[in-house]
């Protein structure tokens, strides 16, 4: 085996310094353009599988607040959004109370106490072709 | 030549190494789309150790932009921080319309109660306009004690105080060096004027220098010691016409006091001021007021009655009453329907009171929790007249020695 030379090997390591300047470079490339600082917020949540939301069943959920029910009629949803400024409501024993003003809704939404002046929103929801309950919040 | 192109690569190497090692210190990106706005921000990036600023601005509903301002997808601090409003306090009163306003929040409807700004601007504490006119009515600038000046301009079309208007003060314009001392020297402490140097100082002005029980807490639990960073800094000196701030920090609540000759009651001392003193009182009824006793009244027959009449009292019958909703902000008790408590001789609710089955009271501190019961003068043996019940007159024989 020959001694490389002493030319070969400067070149050897600027070859190997560029390649490596290059995958840096690339990576923080690939870093930036995949960062997205604005995005879109979800409009579309997959609440699972229908057997989990059996017959006259109301399910309580946080992310997003909302409360999908199950009558005979089929079903719907409610937004648990407050609709004064935003706060997620909470079950109380006569429909949902905000925490944060005071806000209060009975079960089927409709405001009985300021300061909002709006019902908690209906939500679509819909069935999947495999039994799964999509959540639309748009 | 080689040797160069490899030093050459070499270096840009070691330049893009560092410039990744740099990047990989930099905190991972947090963001945060608040329910309110839609929008995302970043600010946790940094903030996240912040604790909650009260229950009625959770930071998942509403974000830091919308009251703070500030750039909300910026990464670098200087450049988040760049047009932040009212830097650590964006509820100074130059800025609060844009931070706290909108008439969802703190300035709607009157009839709704969110008059709240409105009320703040016109308020003694921020006008400051009683001592303003004594003071010019003293050395000679105006002929009477009405009030013309405020620290700032502010107007009140819907007046029942007779006063629309008051000028921004400016002692510049002042003759009179006493006047003009006194503008310098002692306006700083109102909740319009421009705050002092330093971080002690940025919030004691707009809503922060009431609510702001900690940092970065808001709270209408307010204990006395809040009420003290202002009303306990220290005295004026009328000589010099100066204010003298306090060096040392009080610790005895009865004996500290910046006036000596102040007299106190039991209750003075022991309960915080806003389990007597109201909303109203504090933060002003929408009117311009001439001076500090034309809005702040209560008393002690407020809570106590006179030896002739026996408190006002309210039983509580509509869920959408103001009392109800100032219970559940500072739920420091569990009000209800059919509860009846005392309330002002303008008919402001004391929340926090309640009258028991015997014909006696309780109270219950907003800030500490602290149960309190208290009895009617009425059927005591005081021999006031009935006539002549201001505080001073009760301080005569309840007074306690300091």
């Amino acid at each position: 085996m020959t001694q490389p030379s002493r030319r070969d090997f400067l070149k050897l390591l600027r070859d190997g310094f560029l390649w490596m300047s290059g995958a840096l470079a690339l990576g923080g490339l690939i870093r930036f353009l995949d960062f997205e600082p604005n995005p879109v917020p979800k409009t579309e949540f997959d609440l699972g599988p229908v057997e989990q939301f059996p017959l006259n069943s109301r399910t309580l959920f946080t992310d997003p607040p909302s409360i999908p029910i199950h009558t005979e009629s089929g079903f719907s949803a409610l937004s648990l959004v407050c609709t004064h400024l935003g706060c997620a409501v909470e079950q109380s024993a006569d429909g949902f109370a905000c925490p944060c003003h005071g806000s209060r809704f009975n079960v089927d939404g409709a405001v009985t106490h300021g300061p909002a002046s709006k019902h908690l929103a209906s939500l679509r929801i819909e069935r999947t072709e495999e039994n799964h309950l999509i959540l639309h919040i748009d | 030549m080689k040797k160069y192109l490899a030093l050459a690569s070499g270096l840009l190497l070691l330049t893009l190494a560092f410039i990744g090692w740099m990047d990989s210190r930099r905190p991972t990106p947090i963001a945060l789309t608040p329910t309110l706005t839609g929008q995302p921000e970043y600010c946790l990036t940094c903030h996240s150790d912040l604790p909650e600023i009260s229950t009625s601005h959770p930071v998942k509903t509403f974000g830091c932009v919308i009251c703070h301002g500030g750039e909300r997808l910026a990464l670098d601090a200087n450049l988040a921080h760049s047009s932040m409003r009212g830097g650590v306090n964006p509820s100074d009163l130059s800025v609060v319309e844009a931070s706290c306003g909108g008439s969802n929040c703190h300035s709607g409807d009157q009839a709704a109660g969110r008059d709240h700004i409105q009320r703040v601007m016109t308020s003694v504490q921020s006008t400051y306009a009683g001592a303003i006119a004594n003071i010019r009515y003293t050395f000679g600038a105006q002929p009477d004690l009405k009030a013309y000046f405020g620290i700032a301009t502010v107007t009140d079309e819907q007046t029942k105080t007779g006063i629309t208007s008051l000028q921004a003060f400016d002692p510049s314009h002042e003759s009179s060096p006493s006047i003009q001392k006194f503008g310098v020297n002692c306006l700083t402490c109102h909740l319009h004027a421009q705050p002092r140097e330093g971080e002690a100082y940025a919030r004691q002005t707009g809503c922060a220098a009431c609510h702001a029980t900690s940092k970065h807490t808001l709270s209408t639990a307010i204990p006395y010691t809040q009420c003290n960073a202002c009303h306990n800094r220290g005295n004026y000196n009328l000589r010099t016409m100066t204010f003298e701030e306090r060096a040392d920090h009080p610790t005895t609540r009865l004996h500290d006091y910046y006036q000596p000759i102040a007299q106190f009651t039991q209750c003075e001392y022991t309960l915080d001021c806003v389990d007597c003193h109201t909303r109203t009182e504090a933060m002003g009824d929408g009117d311009i007021h001439v001076n500090q006793k034309s809005i702040e009244y209560a008393q002690c027959k407020t809570c106590h009655g006179t030896p002739t009449k026996l408190p006002r009292t309210q039983t509580l019958t509509d869920p959408n009453d103001i009392a109800s909703t100032l219970a559940m902000l500072n739920p420091v008790t569990n009000l209800k329907l059919g509860d009846t408590i005392l309330v002002t001789e303008k008919g402001e609710p004391l929340w926090n009171t309640r009258v028991l089955a015997d014909g006696t009271y309780a109270l219950i501190g907003k800030a500490t929790r602290q149960y309190f019961t208290f009895r009617p003068v009425m059927g005591s043996g005081c021999t006031q007249s009935g006539e002549d019940q201001s505080s001073a007159y009760c301080h005569e024989c309840h007074a306690v020695e300091r």
